[in-house]
């Protein structure tokens, strides 16, 4: 197995909804929480956060456009975050997740060091590292109804600009997209195999050619708006 | 990279300690043993380097109660593997001195000379090869990076050497030869790894390949465009840009290359070359060597730009 996410960032508005519902659900978990916070009311109000929603602006006006990228954990293949853990607190389970057990960590810092993607937070609070576990205090639990074992972040999303499953099964919705899409992972360079990957933004396309329009307006006005509405 | 000190004094002091141990011993067995006495000062000298740096460097920890099981991983971890080394080291290093101490020759003593040449290598190899192993930080990972820890590890242990063989009158000559072509190869590394960051910035990473650009992150019809940060999405620092988001001012970068190169290499070589004899002077060289190493580790730390930093902005690393 190889679970991970897929994020469309064609439809990714940046609202935080995902990064606030895995705080949520993870500050009072026993496997990846606590999340600390430090000030939370003061004027520096700073904390460790599994998943970060960043914004950028690609291209000159007027052909730019607002690129909004939330970051988690990608549950490398090739996670050198484990590779160089001194204590065994990193490890990667048989299905892909990449935990850190806080009963081992001794807060080096080496993992962040290694991880490129800024998975990582150190907690201050607790002295040990922080990091996405894809809820799997959620995906696994049978407590919960079938549809809701799915990570928090995943539920929370607004736009259904994420996505959970398996990659190693070809038919799994998370496969079929980013093959349909051309899905892809950061810093390829790197080599780490990320699993989570990324849509790009659709290419715009007219709805209805020119040609259409001609012929739809033949066939009287609300011939074209039909379409046009039910697109 | 944030400089934290604890490292920065860390890897400095041991390495210093080790690379006196390391000469103390091949000099042991290439028939330049220094008399008892001053060998064992040596011995007692890179000890007290090597033990200072490993307890500052439990000071970087956050959870230090779970110090001990950094000897976990041997197999796959650099760290592990130093951790582990350094164990096995220090022991031996004690032992070594008793066998000093004792005036004892012949076969136990040359296999304790030898195991205390190999793992004072193994030691400085290894904590080169936690920074050389780290690919999202493009000035650290590569070759450069365990030659330049082993060549300045061995220049600041061969000045303290030849301070020993000074204040004792012994081997001056050999050792000093030693220390002054240690010192050339150091210099020379230092500034090969520096050419070599600087030659290998046409590949840096920039923002645009970090975040996809390449892949399609674009506006539509563009086949190329320019990325910059929009907003970071915290209203305040993270853990990330504490640990990352070091920026390195050009004017400080100049005064403490100067200062590294100063008292780093400068200062001692001088030394060399005078033969002053004396204890006075030969602390004073051995001190400005340390001294300056720190602030060329502290630069190693400071230049050093991790991928982070592209998703915070950065154009490139």
């Amino acid at each position: 197995m190889r679970l991970g996410l897929v994020i469309d960032l064609d439809t990714c508005v940046g609202c935080h909804a995902c990064a606030t519902a895995c705080k949520e659900w993870n500050a009072s978990s026993p496997v990846g929480g606590p999340l600390s916070d430090y000030e939370p009311f003061g004027p520096k109000p700073s904390g460790v956060w599994f998943n970060r929603v960043r914004h950028y602006e690609v291209g000159e006006y007027p052909e730019n456009k607002t690129i909004n990228f939330p970051m988690s954990c990608m549950h490398c293949v090739d996670a050198d975050c484990v590779t160089v853990c001194p204590t065994g607190a990193s490890y990667k389970r048989d299905d892909g997740i990449v935990l850190v057990d806080q009963d081992k960590c001794m807060g080096c810092n080496l993992c962040a060091w290694a991880c490129p993607y800024g998975a990582r937070e150190l907690d201050a609070a607790t002295g040990t590292m922080k990091k996405c576990t894809l809820c799997v205090d959620r995906i696994n639990d049978e407590l919960l109804p079938p549809e809701e074992r799915q990570p928090a972040c995943v539920l929370a999303c607004p736009t259904h600009a994420r996505f959970f499953g398996d990659f190693d099964d070809p038919e799994s919705e998370v496969s079929r997209l980013t093959a349909e899409r051309g899905g892809f992972g950061l810093l390829p360079e790197l080599a780490y195999a990320p699993v989570n990957q990324y849509l790009p933004p659709r290419e715009l396309k007219a709805v209805i050619g020119p040609d259409e329009v001609k012929a739809l307006l033949e066939r009287g006005l609300a011939s074209l708006a039909s379409p046009l509405i039910r697109r | 990279m944030k400089p934290s000190l604890s490292i920065i004094f860390f890897t400095v002091s041991s390495g210093a300690g080790l690379g006196l141990l390391a000469l103390l011993a091949l000099a042991d067995l290439f028939d330049h043993a220094l008399p008892s006495a001053a060998l064992l000062q040596g011995i007692a000298l890179a000890l007290v380097l090597v033990l200072a740096g490993l307890a500052s460097s439990v000071l970087h920890l956050a959870k230090p109660a779970n110090a001990w099981r950094a000897f976990a991983r041997f197999r796959s971890s650099w760290l592990s593997r130093e951790a582990v080394f350094s164990a096995c080291l220090v022991p031996l290093a004690l032992a070594y001195g008793a066998l000093a101490w004792t005036d004892e020759a012949g076969p136990v003593s040359i296999v304790a000379a030898l195991c205390a040449m190999v793992l004072s290598w193994a030691v400085l190899f290894s904590t080169a090869m936690i920074y050389a192993s780290l690919k999202p930080i493009r000035q650290w990972y590569g070759w450069w990076t365990p030659i330049n820890y082993l060549l300045l590890g061995h220049w600041s242990g061969a000045v303290m050497l030849l301070g020993l063989a000074r204040v004792h009158a012994t081997h001056e000559r050999s050792f000093g030869w030693l220390a002054g072509a240690l010192g050339v190869a150091a210099l020379i590394a230092k500034i090969g790894h520096s050419r070599a960051i600087v030659a290998g910035a046409p590949d840096a990473l920039t923002l645009e390949r970090a975040i996809g650009v390449n892949e399609g992150v674009r506006p539509p019809g563009m086949t190329v465009a320019r990325a910059r940060l929009f907003d970071v999405g915290h209203s305040h620092g993270t853990f990330l840009t504490d640990e990352f988001g070091f920026i390195l001012a050009r004017r400080h970068a100049l005064a403490l290359r100067i200062a590294a190169l100063t008292a780093g290499f400068v200062v001692p070589e001088a030394w060399i070359v005078s033969g002053a004899a004396g204890a006075p002077l030969a602390w004073l060289a051995g001190i400005a060597c340390v001294g300056g190493l720190l602030a060329e580790r502290w630069l190693f730390f400071a230049e050093a730009q991790h991928t982070v930093r592209l998703y915070h902005g950065a154009p490139r690393t």
